[in-house]
């Protein structure tokens, strides 16, 4: 499973960064920065995220290894 | 807000000075500086700067949410976060649904009423009610607390701070009994998910975390929401093409038509912010300690980022407003209000058509928190 960020909805808000700072962070020009790949055990902090972003904008690839 | 002083001033330049800062027009320059790290909320002097310092009313106010910043804000927001998500709100919509209807049967026959007092204010009270799981019996006092709180917003919140210091007073003793009955028996409410909330590094939120938090929600949840309705009908009533076509297929439409009136009436008509540190923004330095206003309608209808921005368009591919606010303090609330307001309006549409203003309309002034104390509107039922 893979983190995907649909870039054409991400605001750059950040409250991804929040719930899970070690996958998603903003750059120094504020821009959205994330790992596409994560371990299992930090699947809560993962959906944690997905669930704060206002936009909707982050999904789990659930096909890609 | 919506003067042609704004509109030429935004024509003209990103910003204008005004007496209490610098006023931020464009939608590019907003959005931008809205989520600008440099930027902090600079709402905590609020209580100070207008002669109010150490009551029950300040002591609340420095430690909610939105004046908090840093790890502190940080903490909570993650923890309190999911319990606002769609996976969470979705489920709600039947009872949103069925409170909408059954306050339109009080007065429908009619052919007119006061949106304010006879929907928007029991709507916006009961579903915060719903949400947080207290006794719907309880609103009215609900609704009176929170309106008292509201003062506190407001620019005489010095001539009413005992009122306002008793109201929180009250609202921390209901909020306590909440939270020890919570912490009983659970129930399926997010006042209960708040309860058991956990975080792996420090623990539940604590007693005082939760109680301020329920203040805010009941504080922030109800006018916001009240006054968002009655905004939104006011742009729909001056639309009826767009209005029929929502009640001719609400379930397409409802999402868009709640976005639509955020964007060209919002309640809030600025966000404040405060420069945390001294930078450039194009041609101009910003000094630290200077304080930006975010003009949300005026970038919201911006040309430069809009077509035909001043008319609701339930068809249009529209960029995303900031009438929830952005970054890190961006409305927690904002997909509770987005779904009660969707399911408020197709109600309203498929129940009522000819909506027009009627006499007597008693607005706010524009200002953080704008809306209608008394709306009336006439209307013919739809059979
Ligand atoms: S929370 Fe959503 S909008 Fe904000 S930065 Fe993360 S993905 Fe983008």
């Amino acid at each position: 499973m893979k983190i995907f960020v649909d870039q054409v909805k991400c605001q750059n808000h950040g409250l991804c960064a929040i719930s899970s700072p070690d996958h998603f962070e903003l750059d120094a020009d504020g821009e959205l920065r994330y790992q596409e790949s994560f371990d299992e055990e930090n699947i809560d902090e993962i959906e944690d995220a997905i669930d704060s972003c206002p936009l909707q904008a982050i999904a789990l690839n659930r096909d890609s290894a | 807000m919506d003067s042609e002083d704004v509109r030429k001033a935004r024509a003209t330049h990103w910003y204008a000075r005004t007496d209490w800062g610098i006023a931020v027009l464009s939608y590019e320059d907003s959005s931008f500086l809205l989520k600008n790290p440099r930027l902090t909320q600079g709402s905590a002097k609020w209580p100070s700067q207008h002669g109010v310092f150490d009551g029950h009313f300040d002591r609340w106010w420095q430690k909610t949410l939105l004046v908090l910043e840093g790890d502190e804000h940080n903490r909570i927001r993650r923890l309190v976060n999911p319990a606002f998500s769609p996976r969470r709100i979705e489920p709600l919509h039947p009872r949103f649904q069925a409170l909408a209807e059954s306050l339109v049967d009080e007065w429908i026959d009619d052919g007119r009423t006061d949106f304010a007092g006879r929907f928007a204010a029991p709507y916006a009270t009961r579903i915060l009610c719903v949400i947080l799981g207290i006794d719907e019996r309880d609103w009215k006092k609900i609704h009176e607390l929170a309106s008292t709180i509201g003062l506190g917003l407001g620019i005489t919140i010095q001539e009413n701070i005992a009122q306002i210091d008793d109201a929180i007073v009250e609202l921390t003793q209901y909020a306590e009994s909440l939270v020890l009955s919570r912490r009983k028996s659970p129930q399926d409410d997010i006042l209960s998910t708040l309860v058991e909330t956990r975080d792996a590094d420090a623990g539940k939120l604590s007693d005082q975390e939760l109680i301020n938090l329920i203040i805010l929600l009941i504080f922030a949840g109800i006018d916001t929401t009240r006054n968002q309705l009655a905004l939104a009908v006011e742009a729909f009533s001056k639309q009826p093409d767009q209005w029929e076509k929502l009640a001719a297929d609400p379930e397409r439409y409802a999402a868009k038509a709640a976005e639509e009136a955020l964007r060209i009436n919002p309640i809030g008509r600025w966000i404040s912010r405060e420069a945390a540190e001294t930078f450039q923004h194009k041609e101009r330095t910003i000094e630290q300690g200077t304080t930006l206003h975010l003009f949300t309608m005026t970038s919201a209808t911006d040309p430069a980022a809009f077509d035909d921005p001043d008319r609701i368009d339930l068809d249009a591919e529209r960029a995303p407003h900031f009438a929830f606010g952005g970054g890190v303090h961006h409305c927690l609330g904002h997909f509770v209000a987005r779904a009660d307001i969707g399911v408020a309006l197709t109600t309203l549409a498929t129940r009522m058509t000819d909506l027009r203003l009627g006499e007597g309309a008693e607005w706010l002034p524009d200002s953080g928190n704008t809306g209608a104390n008394k709306l009336p509107i006439t209307f013919t039922p739809r059979s």
